[in-house]
């Protein structure tokens, strides 16, 4: 075993795509391996769990913890790398907000079960059987992790030091990170967003913004928007506005809407939230004046009924870390 | 951070329906330096010396004050911790009183509202920052746009005062439209010799050194705010120094080309080189380029060869674009009348010896088209004249509001057909008589009590029809009661519903003041600041903002006058309170979201930096641009989203 600091990386809830982007820091990943010993990763190493709960306490210097907390195996895992890791990163948007995971928080635990298990027309399952802690079987009780009822995000179950945002976090974001620590650089006080920017994506792109009015939404099937105009001054429902600057704006760039994977900006509490109230300050339903309260409510849903799925589209990534958390039942 | 939470009892008003003592015990258990206490009257003098003394004695830093609303005591209890040496923006008040006491009814649950609207308060005060006031230079000169009674009443005024006051008039002429009416309701004055003592002090009185006096001309742009806008100014030239011309008419027999009188309604033809009536101000006639010979490349020099005086003719004059400085812009701009062809029944425009009540003025007029006589289009004096009153007004297809001056008017039109063509059979049609005041209602008993005078009232524009019956034409007619009838009508007149004036939309967008849903300038408030407009600095007069008499806009003339005088004082700085909006220009993404939302039209975006800004002196601390931004780039001072957030906690705690 080398001396050099101790690099892990786990996967909770996620789809994979976060350890893709770091390999994607492609070449670099040399000096990762110059700098760190990297050590745990199930998706690329074979180091076990119980190798990790024979380590000393904050043995692990980073550990990139990356997808949502879905699961009891996911929150036992969270609370072991936080004892063992002296930093612990919350990395891509699934341990940071919950992301794609965390829109099943519009849903019950049950209306899960009876979809996935009990509806689905590809299922045979005559008997019913859903998934459950406990088990019994002639041999003795299985046991498998509790799904929980909603989706958590890592700061929900333990004190994450840090976030990197993004799904996945951009590669040169990656490095920014990993460059700071390996160069000592003074890390930014516990608790921030690192790897991103502090205002929001329309700041790095270049489209032309004009002051914003919208008469109609558009999905992107239904248009070939222009490239030069902001794509939100055209229809498109483009979270640009009220998702945090680091990416690039690399969606906008090949002429399609943001769809907000980097989560709020500095200061914003709620994404879904900041763009509902933007989009409510610029929706045009032409001159109201001397028009009754239902008429004018009319005209105004008739443009909100352009947008499909509001909650999926203004929440896509946040729900778990926004400040009602899922759908109140 | 020692904080003192004040109890204040408001003699039984508080107390009867929350438990103090409860308060003081839960308070107290709060980590951190609390301090509480109760006052029986704290806005009473004896109340405000013992939160003074105890604010200095006990070393206090922030106050809570649990009392009655902010809207009765807030700056009572600002200046009192001024006096005690404190920032005043370090208090928050609880409105225990409205809030609680006077809407709870258990005193167990009033006291438990209380404490927890208390928490809300210490849990916000915590983070409220110190803020201060600011001071800005002001330019104290005044722009009055229109130069009709409304705005020379104002401009005078403020002259008076030893202001400087730029008047800007798109016509020749001054005076607006009485100077156009020989008489004037509701005691037949001759409407330009009562304005005289005005128009004459604009142009020569005692003040008119102050007065820079702009004729046609328009303004083209104004940028800045209250107390600072710069205004850019196109001055049409009149060809005719109005300095040196003595008025003699001379010039004018002379000119050989002609065209239809815009101010006689096109009822006659006035030369290129012309004075719209007599005795119109300034008394010096303008010269017409789109129809003088000259300006068409011909070298006819008959007018300048005609006056007496050398050079008060200047062939070379032109248009020049002047800027002016000012603190304040008054709109006076007056309205305008709704076109009667909308109204195809009435035959307006089809048919002769159908007048709007602006052209009968002018006919009726002594320097107007026919001198003053009435007569038919063959010549003749009409056996009978139908008024139509509510023509558009009162009328949901075309203006739903009633414009007001008409019933005067129609009757002052009564008395003075009566007086010039004896015997003339009137008939009034109209909706709804409206005539409130103390001196309007003479003209009316005059016409009730003449015999030749009849009434007929209708409901519906669609149930008058002004039909050709041979030479002669008639009025038919549903009435209200529904009977049918017919009236001669050798002569009718209307009494167009009062509209915007033309151009006040453009004059908007440039002032970037708004309009009503009818398109006049909207005010600030219909009752209590009809004389201001949504934007700070820009004030209202006249029938700009809604239809009005004379006496009417004299009066908001003088009110704007007021609010100018008041607000923007030579030599004292413009005070700006700091609870307003501030754009963090690091966090601006550059959306430009915020630009629509504001209704002060306060926030401006830097084209090169890209990002948004909110000028301090305009911006009212509303909060929309803070809940629209989303960058969470803007802040509202003193709401910020972590004060507002620290107190919905300390409320749900």
């Amino acid at each position: 075993m080398s001396g050099k600091p101790k690099l892990s990386m786990y996967w909770a809830t996620a789809c994979g795509g976060c350890e893709i982007s770091l390999v994607n820091i492609h070449e670099k990943v040399l000096d990762v391996d110059a700098n760190f010993e990297f050590m745990f990763c199930p998706c690329l190493l074979d180091t076990k769990k119980k190798d990790i709960e024979a380590m000393p306490d904050k043995g692990i210097a980073i550990t990139l913890f990356n997808g949502a907390i879905r699961t009891e195996e996911n929150e036992e895992m969270a609370r072991l790398l936080r004892k063992k890791s002296r930093v612990l990163i919350a990395y891509g948007s699934c341990s940071y907000e919950g992301c794609i995971p965390g829109l099943s928080n519009l849903h019950s635990r049950e209306d899960h079960f009876k979809t996935i298990y009990l509806d689905n027309p590809t299922v045979d399952n005559p008997s019913g059987v859903v998934p459950t802690p406990e088990t019994a079987v002639p041999e003795g009780t299985l046991r498998i992790p509790s799904f929980y009822e909603r989706v958590k995000t890592l700061s929900d179950v333990v004190d994450a030091d840090y976030f990197i945002p993004g799904c996945p976090p951009e590669p040169h974001q990656v490095w920014n990170v990993i460059e700071a620590v390996v160069q000592g650089r003074q890390l930014p006080p516990a608790g921030s967003v690192i790897g991103a920017g502090a205002s929001a994506v329309c700041e790095e792109c270049e489209r032309k913004k004009e002051d914003k009015k919208i008469k109609k939404f558009y999905r992107t099937y239904e248009m070939i928007p222009d490239r030069e105009k902001c794509l939100l001054e055209q229809g498109i429902v483009c979270m640009g506005i009220a998702t945090r600057s680091g990416c690039g704006a690399l969606c906008p760039k090949v002429n399609m809407p943001c769809t907000g994977c980097y989560g709020p900006p500095e200061g914003v509490l709620d994404q879904g939230a900041k763009m509902i109230a933007a989009l409510g300050s610029i929706i045009d339903i032409g001159d109201v004046k001397g028009l009754s309260e239902e008429e004018i409510a009319k005209r105004a849903d008739a443009v909100i009924s352009s947008i499909p799925d509001p909650a999926g589209t203004f929440y896509k990534y946040s729900l778990p870390g926004s400040i009602l958390k899922g759908r109140i039942s | 951070m020692k904080t003192g939470v004040y109890f204040c009892n408001c003699g039984t008003n508080i107390s009867d329906k929350i438990d103090s003592e409860k308060i003081r015990e839960e308070i107290l258990k709060l980590p951190g330096e609390i301090r509480f206490r109760t006052i029986d009257f704290m806005c009473s003098e004896d109340g405000k010396e013992a939160l003074e003394k105890d604010l200095k004695e006990n070393g206090m830093e922030r106050a809570v004050i649990t009392a009655c609303s902010p809207r009765d005591h807030e700056n009572t209890f600002m200046r009192v911790l001024s006096k005690a040496g404190l920032n005043p923006y370090l208090m928050q008040m609880v409105s225990v009183r409205e809030q609680v006491a006077w809407v709870t009814e258990e005193r167990e649950k009033a006291t438990e509202k209380a404490l927890r609207y208390t928490n809300a308060a210490l849990k916000r005060l915590a983070l409220q920052d110190p803020l201060e006031h600011k001071e800005i230079d002001i330019c104290p000169d005044v722009l009055v746009i229109g130069a009709g009674p409304a705005g020379l009443k104002a401009a005078l005024s403020i002259a008076e005062s030893g202001r400087k006051v730029v008047i800007v008039e798109k016509t020749p002429v001054i005076g607006g439209m009485p100077v156009r009416y020989e008489e004037l309701f509701p005691n037949m004055e001759c409407g330009p010799c009562m304005l005289e003592p005005v128009l004459g002090d604009v142009l020569h009185g005692e003040h008119s050194g102050n007065i820079e006096l702009l004729t046609i001309s328009e303004v083209m742009d104004v940028v800045g705010s209250y107390g600072n806008f710069i205004v850019k100014i196109r001055r049409n030239p009149r060809y005719v120094d109005a300095d040196k011309c003595i008025g003699c008419a001379e010039c004018m027999t002379p000119c050989p080309v002609s065209a239809k009188n815009e101010f006689n309604y096109g009822l006659d033809e006035r030369k290129a080189i012309y004075l719209p009536f007599a005795g119109a101000l300034p008394n010096a006639p303008s010269i017409d380029n789109a129809i003088c010979l000259r300006a068409k490349g011909r070298d006819c020099r008959l007018c300048k060869d005609a006056c007496p005086v050398e050079d008060a003719i200047i062939y070379d004059d032109a248009e020049s674009i002047i800027e002016r400085n000012v603190g304040a812009i008054l709109v006076a701009v007056g309205a305008g009348v709704y076109d009667c062809k909308k109204i195809p029944n009435l035959g307006y425009g089809s048919m002769p010896d159908v007048y709007t009540s602006s052209e009968f003025e002018r006919i009726l007029a002594s320097n107007g088209p026919t001198e003053g006589e009435v007569k038919t289009a063959q010549g003749k004096r009409p056996k009978s004249v139908a008024i139509i009153h509510c023509a558009g007004s009162l009328d949901e297809n075309h203006k739903e509001y009633c414009s007001g001056i008409c019933c005067q008017y129609a009757f002052k039109f009564n008395h003075l057909v009566g007086k010039k063509l004896p015997g003339t059979k009137i008939y009034h049609f109209y909706k709804e008589l409206s005539f409130p005041g103390k001196e309007e209602f003479t003209l009316y008993h005059h016409a009730k009590e003449d015999r030749n005078t009849a009434f007929v009232r209708y409901r519906d524009m669609k149930d008058l029809k002004v039909e050709k019956k041979g030479a002669k034409k008639a009025v038919t007619y549903k009435d209200a009661s529904g009977k049918k009838g017919s009236a001669p009508a050798d002569m009718l007149i209307l009494c167009p519903a009062v509209v915007p004036a033309e151009g006040s939309g453009s004059l908007g967008n440039i002032l970037e003041a708004t309009h009503d849903k009818f398109g006049f300038f909207e005010e600030l408030h219909g009752r209590m600041d009809s004389a201001q407009s949504k934007i700070k600095g820009i004030y209202l007069a006249g029938a700009c903002q809604s239809p009005m008499d004379i006496q009417k806009a004299m009066s908001q003339g003088m009110a704007a006058a007021g609010y100018i005088l008041s607000g923007l004082v030579a030599g004292r700085k413009l005070e700006i309170k700091p609870i307003t909006a501030v754009v963090d220009a690091d966090r601006c993404s550059g959306c430009r979201v915020c630009m629509s939302v504001c209704p002060y039209k306060a926030i401006s975006y830097d084209t090169e930096k890209e990002v948004s800004s909110v000028n301090e002196v305009l911006c009212q601390g509303c909060g929309t641009c803070v809940a629209a931004c989303p960058a969470g780039a803007v802040k509202g001072n003193h709401f910020t989203t972590d004060e507002i957030f620290a107190e919905i906690e300390g409320v749900l705690a």
